[in-house]
């Protein structure tokens, strides 16, 4: 069957077959930025914005979410014009290995985008789903802040 | 990686009727989805035709006729963010939701899902149970509307193979209803090892209107009727919570598993209670 997708602005028709995971269909059309790993839906690395909502990729059927509006981290900042919060991650040391950055900054940036003035316990609950296993949480969580901080300032 | 190979055909229908009478056309191996949570994380090989609800506009919560109406396709996520639960049993209820599972998958569980799965694990189920919930089902000519006590104990699967499970319905509790539930697990995001829910109406100190549910036992969540009567007209106070914690410990019917052992369930659900009631004197 096809699928329709708008993946960071662009409109995208993909062949798959109607069984298949989100995250299988994107990285096979080199949306390789999405990370695969527990297909669980336990680790965050393959998040990304369905409908402006951060979901993990590996437990959403590509079928289910035909139409969809898409967002992966390269829809939110590039290499050359990086976001706000991929600014604050580097300058905070919040990415190591890098392998859960991706989904890490999606989580955050959902959240930035409803509440632009969270608490520490609302950037806690927003990243719980987005494991880590060599930067730790301290300094994405000062990097979400200080993001906050940078956006705040209007820069 | 392919978990559903057998999958042919996917329908989209637009409205609940359609859904239902899909549902029934196409046989055994044929799944409701909603969230799809559960589908994809225990795929089951043999199923061949999928039905999506996205059409259909199950994901609302609303207030109708005194009663708070949550679509099946709501999201655990929107509905502890929805203005209807913030002031909901003093909020407890929306920090009991912000505190299940991760934020991701909060985003993807659904009602409906969760009442039709009924995991033996699920924070959802033991605190629709406790709150007395009634599930609306739609069997493609009309709705039908059950108490959640009652559905658990009809032979719910079949009827959810001819069936469709439209919206949950919480009733509006009045200032003198307490709720409290806790939730035992190994880290932040793991299933439940216990969860027990109270939810009572107290009236002067004493004690009325008990609902008292304990899951992930590690059998599906159930009433505890025995602990329900144990506080039925008895006076809030710290040395009623420390009887009634150790009446817990002593009564409750948990079991064993991989995970936790029998004594050390039991243990936690006589802490929990303790706990809760120590908190309802605090409100």
């Amino acid at each position: 069957m096809k699928v329709h997708y708008k993946i960071n602005g662009e409109e995208k028709e993909f062949d798959i077959q109607p069984g298949e995971l989100l995250l299988d269909v994107l990285r096979r059309n080199n949306y390789t930025e999405i990370k695969g790993n527990c297909y669980l839906g336990t680790c965050g690395a393959c998040a990304v914005l369905i409908n402006e909502v951060a979901k993990a990729t590996c437990t959403t059927l590509a079928a289910q979410v035909n139409n969809a509006e898409i967002i992966t981290i390269k829809g939110i900042g590039t290499i050359s014009e990086p976001h706000l919060l991929q600014k604050a991650f580097v300058e905070k040391g919040a990415v190591q290995c890098g392998f859960c950055t991706p989904g890490t900054i999606i989580s955050a940036y959902a959240l930035l985008k409803n509440n632009p003035d969270p608490t520490e316990e609302e950037i806690k609950r927003s990243i719980d789903g987005n494991l880590c296993r060599c930067t730790g949480y301290v300094q994405q969580i000062e990097a979400i802040k200080f993001a906050i901080k940078l956006l705040k300032g209007g820069k | 990686m392919l978990k559903l190979k057998e999958v042919g055909q996917c329908f989209y229908p637009n409205t609940i009727e359609e859904a239902a009478k899909l549902l029934k056309e196409s046989g055994e191996d044929t799944r409701i989805v909603g969230g799809g949570l559960h589908l994809t994380a225990f795929p089951n090989p043999a199923i061949k035709t999928l039905i999506f609800l996205n059409n259909l506009k199950l994901n609302y919560i609303k207030e109708i006729d005194g009663k708070i109406s949550i679509g099946a396709t709501t999201t655990i996520s929107e509905l502890a963010n929805s203005a209807e639960m913030n002031g909901y049993l003093k909020g407890n209820v929306k920090k009991l939701l912000q505190s299940i599972a991760s934020e991701l998958l909060r985003n993807q569980i659904t009602m409906g899902g969760s009442v039709a799965q009924r995991e033996p694990y699920s924070d959802i189920v033991t605190m629709l149970l406790t709150l007395r919930a009634d599930i609306v089902i739609h069997d493609g000519e009309k709705e039908i509307k059950t108490p959640i006590s009652d559905f658990y104990k009809s032979n719910f699967r079949a009827t959810l193979k001819k069936s469709v499970i439209k919206e949950v319905l919480l009733e509006k509790f009045d200032s003198t209803y307490k709720f409290g539930m806790k939730r035992f697990t190994r880290n932040a995001t793991d299933i439940p090892l216990l969860n027990f829910g109270i939810l009572a109406q107290v009236n002067e100190d004493t004690i009325k209107n008990v609902s008292i549910v304990v899951g992930a036992r590690p059998g599906p969540a159930e009433r505890f009727a025995q602990a329900e009567e144990f506080l039925k007209n008895k006076t809030l106070s710290k040395e009623l919570a420390e009887e009634f914690g150790k009446f817990v410990e002593e009564n409750v019917d948990v079991a064993g598993d991989i995970r936790v052992g029998k004594e050390y369930r039991a243990h936690i659900a006589g802490i929990f209670a303790k706990r809760i009631l120590n908190e309802f004197m605090e409100e």
